[in-house]
C-alpha cells in the first residue's frame, strides 16, 4: 500500500471512497499489518510490482464485474437479493451455505498455524456424495521457536467476504433471523465459531464474536442451534471487557477455529450452515456489564 | 501488617547483636538435611532485615561472611544462565511430586527475605509445573503467588496509580493467572487476598482475576457433552462412556462381549485378549431385522474420537444406502402408542410464515446398525463381535459380513465408490489401501 493509501485509511475515509476506487485501493489486506513473524525480514517491494498488468485478466476481470453489475441491476426488478418480495417477508429459515460441487468450496479459505511458523495442517474437501464439506487434518501445537510466540496450534475455515461488482464490499444481513443452525459431524472436539461483522473504526477490525460448537463425535449428524445472543466479543484472541451483542445487519464472514491444544488428527464434516428464527428465545445479549470501578 | 514488619524487625536486631558478638552460628544446622541439599547458598548468619531498615543496619554486617556470601552467589550465577531452573532440576532428581515442588517455594522464599530475583523465579517455576504435575494445582498456585513480596507493589499515589506501577512484577502476575486460565482453573479468595496484597485493588492481576471470575462460570456448564477430566482407567469403563457418548440414544444397551485376560496357554506362550465392547440401540436393532440379507453389511473403522487429549478409536457396523427404488415408506402403526398420536395430519390454520424447515437435501447415508470399541483393531477380533451380535441379531447369520478396517486413521463415509472387489459371501480384509488423504 502506497503512503497516499494509507494515510486515507488512517483517517477512516476509505469507508467513503466511491465505490470505484476501491480496487486500486484494497489489495490482500496490506494495509496495518498482516501477521509478520518475529525474525522475518519487512516486505519492501512496491506495491505496483505486485500488481498483474495483464491483458486476459482486464477481460476476465471486466466480464465478470460487468456480469455481476448486471445481475445486481436485474435482481432489483426481482425484489430484495434477487427473490420475490413473498418469499422475502415470509422466510423463517435460510440455507447460508450448503455444499454442491468443487466449486463451493471457492467461497471458503483454510489456514492453519503455519502462517505464524506452526505445524499444523488442515484441508478442505468434499465429502460423500459431494453434498457436505470435510474439514480434516492434524493439528500441532508446539510454537514455534522464534523466541515470541507462546501458543501455536490452531487450523481455521473461514468464509471469504463476499463481493459485489468493482469488489465492492457486500455484507449478511441476517437481522430477521436469531439462531444460527447447523449441522455437523465432528470427532468429539470442542470448536470455535467465529463471526466478523463490518465495523467503523479500523482499531476494530479485528473484532471477532465467538461461541463454542461442541461435536458430539461418532457415526450419526448433529443438530446445533445457536443464538447469536450467546456470541461474545474478542479480539486478537483476547476477549474484551466491555461486551456488546453482534449486530447482524452486516455480517462479513463466518468460521471455524480448532484450537483446544490435543494433537492428533481432526475432522469436522459440515452438512449445511443455516439461520432460523427460534420464536421462543428472547434474549438479547447474554453477557451482563457490570461497572468497573463500582462506588461502595 | 505492621505489628508482623515490626517483629520482622525486632528479630533481625537479634541477630545483629549476634553477629557482632562473634559468634556466627552455623545457619545450616537449624534446616534439615533435605533441604541442605536443595540450597547451594545458604544466608549464613545473614540477618532477617525488613526491607525498610535503615542501610545503616546493612554496614554492621561480618565482612567476612559477606564475603563467602557473595562468592559463592556468583559460582551460582556462573553455572547456568537462568538459576532458578537449577532449583528444580535438583529437587526433580529426588521426585517430581507436588511435595518437593512446594519444597523449591519453601527454599526460595526462606532463602531470601527481599525474595531477590523473584519474577524470574515465578517464570522458571510456571515453566516447570506440567513436569511436576501441578498443573492443575490451585493451592500451588496460590503459593506461588506467594512468593510475591507484599505490599511494596501496591500504587501509594495516583501518580503511581495512573502509570504502571512495577511492570514487570504485574506482567508476572498476570502470566500466574493466565496459566490458571490455561489449565481451566477458577482461582478461589485466597487468591484475591494474595492479589491485592501484592499489588493493590485496581491492578492489571486483579483485573484479570476480575475477567477470570466473570468469564468461567459463564461457559463452565456450556458443553452440553461433557467428558471429565479423569477419564476412566479401565479401557472397558473408558469404551463403555465413549460408546454410550456417540450412540446418542438413552435406550442404547452396551454389552461386554470379552473381557480383557492374558493367559498361559500349555506351551508355555502367553495369549492376550483384547476386550470388545459393543452398542446397540433398540431401533438400530430393529433396522439390522429389516436389512435384506442379500446385501452385505460392514464392518468400518477405526474412527477417531477425541476426549479431550485422549483419541479412542471406534468401529462402525453399518449398510450401503438403499437405492431409491427399494425405499419403502413404513406407515406408523397407530397402536404403538395410546396416550398420543404419533402422526397427525391435520389441516391446522398455519400462516404462511410458518415454515420453519430448512431447504436441503438430506444426506444420504447407509444405516448404521451397531458400534464397538475394541482392543485390537484386528479381523479376529471384530469377527467376536459379529459372532456375539448373531446372538440378538440372527439375520446377521445369513448376511455376509465385509470388513474393511484401516490401519489409519479414515475419515467417516470415505467409501464413496462402490468396490469392485466387495463381493458378498467373502470375507476380506483391506489394509491400508486407501489412506485418508489423497
Amino acid at each position: 500500500m502506497s503512503p497516499f493509501c494509507r494515510s486515507l485509511t488512517r483517517r477512516g475515509r476509505l469507508l467513503t471512497l466511491p465505490p470505484l476506487f476501491c480496487p486500486l485501493l484494497r489489495g490482500k489486506k496490506t494495509f496495518y499489518g498482516e501477521y509478520r513473524r518475529p525474525g522475518q525480514p519487512r516486505d519492501n517491494t512496491p506495491p505496483w510490482k505486485k500488481i498483474r498488468f495483464d491483458f486476459a485478466k482486464g477481460v476476465e476481470g471486466i466480464q465478470k464485474h460487468f456480469g455481476l453489475l448486471k445481475d445486481e441491476i436485474v435482481q432489483r426488478f426481482e425484489g430484495p437479493e434477487g427473490r420475490p418480495l413473498h418469499e422475502h417477508l415470509l422466510e423463517q429459515t435460510r440455507v447460508m451455505w450448503e455444499f454442491r460441487g468443487q466449486e463451493s468450496l471457492h467461497q471458503w479459505v483454510v489456514s492453519t498455524d503455519r502462517e505464524i511458523g506452526g505445524r499444523s495442517e488442515a484441508y478442505v474437501k468434499l465429502g460423500r456424495n459431494n453434498t457436505t464439506c470435510l474439514l480434516y487434518g492434524t493439528l500441532c501445537s508446539t510454537p514455534p521457536r522464534d523466541g515470541e510466540t507462546r501458543y501455536s496450534g490452531y487450523c481455521t475455515l473461514r468464509s471469504k467476504q463476499p463481493l459485489a461488482s468493482f469488489d465492492r464490499k457486500k455484507h449478511y444481513d441476517w437481522s430477521s433471523f436469531n439462531t444460527l443452525h447447523l449441522r455437523v459431524r465432528g470427532d468429539g472436539r470442542p470448536w470455535m465459531i467465529n463471526i466478523a461483522a463490518e465495523t467503523y473504526f479500523s482499531h476494530q477490525q479485528d473484532d471477532i464474536y465467538n461461541y463454542f460448537l461442541y461435536t458430539r463425535g461418532g457415526p450419526y449428524w448433529q443438530d446445533v442451534k445457536i443464538p447469536f445472543s450467546k456470541f461474545f466479543l474478542s479480539s486478537r484472541g483476547r476477549i474484551q471487557d466491555e461486551q456488546y451483542c453482534l449486530w447482524l445487519d452486516k455480517v462479513n464472514t463466518i468460521g471455524f477455529t480448532l484450537g483446544d491444544k490435543a494433537d492428533g488428527p481432526f475432522q469436522l464434516e459440515i452438512d449445511f450452515i443455516a439461520l432460523c428464527n427460534d420464536r421462543a428465545h428472547t434474549e438479547e445479549f447474554a453477557y451482563e456489564l457490570y461497572k468497573r470501578n463500582p462506588e461502595v | 501488617m505492621r505489628c508482623a514488619r515490626s517483629l520482622v524487625r525486632i528479630q533481625s536486631l537479634r541477630a545483629l547483636t549476634a553477629a557482632a558478638g562473634g559468634t556466627v552460628q552455623p545457619a545450616a544446622t537449624r534446616k534439615a538435611p533435605h533441604a541442605r541439599s536443595l540450597i547451594a547458598h545458604e544466608p549464613c548468619g545473614q540477618a532477617l532485615r525488613s526491607l525498610h531498615t535503615a542501610c545503616v543496619l546493612l554496614k554492621n554486617r561480618p565482612v567476612a561472611t559477606d564475603y563467602q556470601e557473595k562468592s559463592e552467589r556468583e559460582g551460582e550465577a556462573a553455572k547456568s544462565l537462568v538459576t532458578y531452573d537449577d532449583l528444580f532440576e535438583r529437587a526433580a532428581l529426588e521426585a517430581k511430586t507436588k511435595a518437593t515442588f512446594n519444597q523449591v517455594l519453601d527454599v526460595f522464599i526462606k532463602r531470601d527475605i527481599r525474595r531477590r530475583g523473584h519474577v524470574e523465579f515465578i517464570y522458571a517455576a510456571l515453566r516447570k509445573m506440567p513436569e511436576f504435575g501441578v498443573e492443575r494445582d490451585l493451592e500451588v498456585y496460590n503459593k506461588l503467588l506467594d512468593v510475591f513480596p507484599k505490599e511494596i507493589f501496591v500504587p501509594r499515589n495516583y501518580i503511581q496509580r495512573m502509570f504502571n506501577h512495577y511492570p514487570r512484577q504485574q506482567e508476572c502476575g498476570v502470566q500466574v493467572l493466565e496459566q490458571m486460565e490455561n489449565y481451566g482453573i477458577m482461582p478461589n479468595v485466597q487468591t484475591k487476598v494474595l492479589l491485592v496484597q501484592i499489588f493493590g485493588e485496581k491492578s492489571h492481576p486483579v483485573r484479570k482475576y476480575q475477567r477470570l471470575l466473570y468469564w468461567f462460570p459463564r461457559f463452565k456448564h456450556a458443553n452440553p457433552f461433557p467428558v471429565p477430566h479423569q477419564l476412566p482407567q479401565d479401557p472397558v469403563d473408558l469404551a463403555r462412556f465413549s460408546l454410550s457418548r456417540i450412540a446418542n440414544d438413552l435406550d442404547a444397551r452396551v454389552t461386554v462381549y470379552q473381557l480383557p485376560y492374558t493367559d498361559v496357554c500349555e506351551t508355555g506362550e502367553e495369549v492376550t485378549q483384547p476386550y470388545v465392547v459393543g452398542i446397540q440401540s433398540p431401533d438400530q436393532r430393529h433396522l439390522l431385522a429389516k436389512h435384506n440379507p442379500s446385501r452385505p453389511v460392514f464392518v468400518e473403522g477405526p474412527f477417531p474420537l477425541w476426549l479431550r487429549k485422549t483419541c479412542v478409536y471406534y468401529y462402525v457396523l453399518r449398510a450401503d444406502p438403499l437405492p431409491p427404488e427399494e425405499k419403502v415408506e413404513e406407515p406408523v402403526d397407530p397402536e404403538r402408542c395410546f396416550y398420543y398420536p404419533l402422526q397427525l395430519e391435520l389441516d391446522l390454520e398455519r400462516d404462511l410464515g410458518d415454515d420453519d424447515s430448512f431447504d436441503v437435501d438430506e444426506v444420504d447415508e447407509g444405516p448404521v446398525f451397531a458400534m464397538c470399541m475394541a482392543g485390537r483393531g484386528d479381523q479376529a477380533t471384530l469377527a467376536k463381535w459379529i459372532s456375539g451380535l448373531q446372538e440378538t441379531n440372527p439375520i446377521l447369520g445369513r448376511t455376509a459380513t465385509v470388513f474393511r478396517l484401516e490401519s489409519g486413521v479414515r475419515e467417516l463415509q470415505s467409501a464413496a465408490e462402490p468396490e469392485p472387489e466387495a463381493r458378498p459371501g467373502e470375507e476380506e480384509e483391506e489394509l491400508q489401501s486407501r489412506g485418508v488423504k489423497q
